[in-house]
């Protein structure tokens, strides 16, 4: 592939992580954030992550699949019952791994 | 640590550099320990992007050049098919920037604990947040309030999550032609992000707010450059400000906090 585009490429993604991860920080003192906004801000960490995990546990073949022909809502189901049990991230990845590829050979 | 005016750590006990020193080594310590958790699954990521990666004919240079400087994974894999069609530069500039602007929220609440820092650590720290490290940093350090040891404590975090993720990716990049694509080893990253939000939902107003935000995160699966991610975090922080609204103004016992 030609080299010199994906040097291109490489170079704009990372001004890209820069501009988005580092502006406010070196910035951020010149603005000041209403006080609502910065309550509100607490909760974004958290939505973002459900963000993330959420359409991987319920999209499965390209749609939304809230049943247990879902190998991934299975396993996450298991895992969520493992980790309030036992509050082991290791221990739930790793069975919830295990759970996952059970279930996707034989189900 | 910095001369700087503006809410650099107070010092009421008088230590001397040394004791500070120790202070944020032992927080250096401490802030792996609390993300050490997750790394495998932080790694497990890493591995996939790696992969993918090598999948789409990078030699082995470009695929490292674009792990250890890029450190973005969804915008790496969201670039992938676009390299692939040859899509011009700035349509893949713009893409990868909207795929990482959930991280201009968490910059905004991040950065105002270091302001204290001097340019050049603020531009590399800022670099290095990970979603998982914010995660973790939240959770010691809720408050803007200075203190000593928030430096080593955020160190850490991001430097224990960039390695994890270098080494995942790594792996992937130089085994990728002998895994196969369909081993689904990706689900351990989404296993982690399960372990970590599980605990924050304890809290009734943070549920309702992931409540919203994984139901507009469902719905908008399929738009482009991840915006409904976006506004699944808008949506969920709406979510957990009115719920928090709602129990103040009609509920005297007290709200949440």
């Amino acid at each position: 592939m030609d080299d010199l585009y994906i040097w291109s490429v490489i170079a704009v993604l990372t001004l890209g992580t820069f501009l988005s991860r580092a502006t406010f920080w070196l910035v951020g003192h010149h603005i000041t954030i209403p006080k609502r906004i910065n309550e509100a801000l607490r909760f974004a960490p958290a939505c973002a992550l459900a963000a993330i995990i959420v359409p991987d546990l319920l999209i499965h073949h390209g749609k939304i699949e809230a049943s247990l022909a879902n190998p991934q809502l299975i396993s996450g189901i298991v895992a969520s019952v493992i980790f309030l049990a036992t509050r082991s991230m290791l221990t739930t990845i790793i069975l919830g791994m295990a759970v996952f590829s059970l279930v996707r050979l034989f189900v | 640590m910095s001369d700087s005016a503006h809410s650099a750590p107070t010092n009421p006990a008088n230590l001397s550099s040394a004791e500070i020193n120790e202070i944020e080594s032992r927080s250096f310590r401490a802030g792996v320990r609390a993300g050490s958790p997750s790394l495998i699954g932080i790694a497990a990521w890493g591995l996939v992007v790696g992969i993918a990666m090598i999948k789409s004919h990078f030699t082995i240079m470009q695929a490292l050049g674009m792990t250890l400087i890029v450190f973005a994974g969804s915008a790496q894999l969201a670039a992938l098919p676009l390299i692939a069609v040859g899509a011009p530069i700035w349509v893949i500039f713009l893409t990868g920037l909207m795929i990482n602007l959930r991280f201009v929220i968490f910059s905004v609440i991040i950065a105002p604990h270091f302001s204290h820092l001097k340019v050049g650590q603020k531009a590399l720290w800022g670099y290095l947040t990970g979603d998982v490290s914010m995660v973790f940093f939240m959770r010691r350090f809720p408050t803007e309030q200075p203190e000593i040891g928030k430096f080593g404590y955020m160190k850490g975090l991001f430097v224990s999550n960039w390695l994890a993720w270098q080494i995942g990716s790594i792996s992937g990049i130089f085994l990728g032609n002998l895994i196969p694509e369909d081993w689904g080893v990706g689900f351990a990253g989404t296993l982690a992000i399960l372990c970590v939000l599980l605990p924050m939902v304890l809290k009734r107003a943070t549920l309702i707010g992931v409540i919203g935000a994984g139901a507009v995160a469902l719905l908008t699966f399929h738009w482009p450059y991840k915006l409904g991610m976006l506004l699944a975090v808008i949506v969920g922080m709406l979510c957990s400000m009115a719920w928090e609204e709602w129990l103040e103004s009609g509920n005297s016992i007290t709200g949440g906090k």
